[in-house]
């Protein structure tokens, strides 16, 4: 069953669907992805988004997840040590046939994205029992 | 003819070139150090130096010869950005996927320590992994704050995986910020 979920690498400073109109780093956040025999589990790390400014889109098999966080943006406040430079999230990812795409659910918490991919019926592993005759 | 090898001696007149060393000068205390001893200290002194020029010298970020250090050793170490104010510092530490009872968050008096452990959450039956970026286990941050803040004003607000911890400057701290007038002459 390997291969189910193909990852795309992605070039993410030159986001492949256009040219960005902010001038905003874009970062790939880093992801888990595992199964079980029913679902595909992806988690992103994406500290500092949350529901309202989280977008997942699943156009054909691409699934696309963008995140968007905001700059501290307060009079008198100046940066002196950074190493987590602000920008948003991309990454893409590309779905194999054997996700239900109606069943896709998506849960963030603590700056974690939970992606639950169910495996349609058909690709679901059955046991067959043997008989003896 | 060792002389020749150490830099510190060159520009030295009374133990110049010219001058024949003996053994009988060393025990006397002219010359304490034996010459190899001292081309070693001396090269230690620069490596010291340059290690100690390459550290960040402020807030502790330790000297990486990899660039992306972070990211590929699978440290778990809290990426964090400091802001800072007239009045406070701001120090905003990046922790996904932990819950704010899991971070510890201590002041000691010129030492701000965060530190937690991430509990791998998964699911049971787990078939196979395809990707495993995240990493989990146990950390600690300290970072030496630059001046005195007041230990009573201090908060500390966790909002999607990103812990924010606010100092507030002593009234002293404070006033070492000083301007100087610039005069025309």
């Amino acid at each position: 069953m390997t291969g189910a979920i193909a990852e795309r690498k992605e070039e993410v400073a030159t986001p492949q669907s256009g040219e960005p109109v902010r001038n905003r780093r874009v970062f790939a956040p880093l992801a888990d992805i595992y199964e079980t025999n029913e679902r595909i589990f992806v988690l992103a790390d994406m500290p500092g988004v949350d529901e309202q400014t989280i977008d997942i889109t699943l156009e054909k098999n691409v699934l696309t997840i963008e995140g968007y966080t905001s700059s501290q943006t307060e009079a008198g406040l100046r940066l002196v040590h950074c190493e987590s430079p602000e920008g948003n999230y991309r990454r893409v990812f590309l779905l194999s046939e054997e996700v239900d795409r109606e069943g896709i659910e998506a849960t963030v918490k603590d700056g974690v994205l939970k992606l639950v991919l169910p495996k349609s019926a058909k690709a679901m592993a059955r046991k067959i029992t043997v008989k003896t005759e | 003819m060792d002389f020749k090898l150490l830099p510190s001696k060159w520009l030295n007149k009374k133990n110049g070139l010219e001058v024949r060393r003996d053994d009988k000068a060393d025990v006397s205390g002219h010359q304490t150090e034996h010459p190899v001893y001292s081309l070693q200290t001396e090269v230690n002194r620069l490596f010291d130096d340059f290690f100690r020029a390459a550290e960040m010298p402020m807030f502790g970020r330790t000297f990486s010869l990899s660039p992306f250090g972070d990211l590929d050793s699978g440290a778990i170490t809290p990426r964090i950005d400091v802001h800072e104010t007239d009045k406070e510092l701001r120090i905003a530490a990046e922790l996904p996927g932990l819950s704010e009872n899991e971070i510890d968050v201590s002041l000691s008096r010129d030492v701000l320590t965060i530190s937690g452990e991430k509990k791998q959450e998964r699911e049971q039956n787990v078939k196979g992994w395809y990707r495993m970026e995240r990493s989990y286990g146990a950390f600690s941050r300290s970072v030496p704050l630059p001046f005195e803040v007041d230990q009573d004003s201090c908060k500390a607000t966790f909002k999607n995986g990103v812990l924010t911890v606010s100092l507030t400057k002593t009234a002293q701290a404070q006033a070492q910020t000083k301007c100087i007038p610039i005069k025309r002459e």
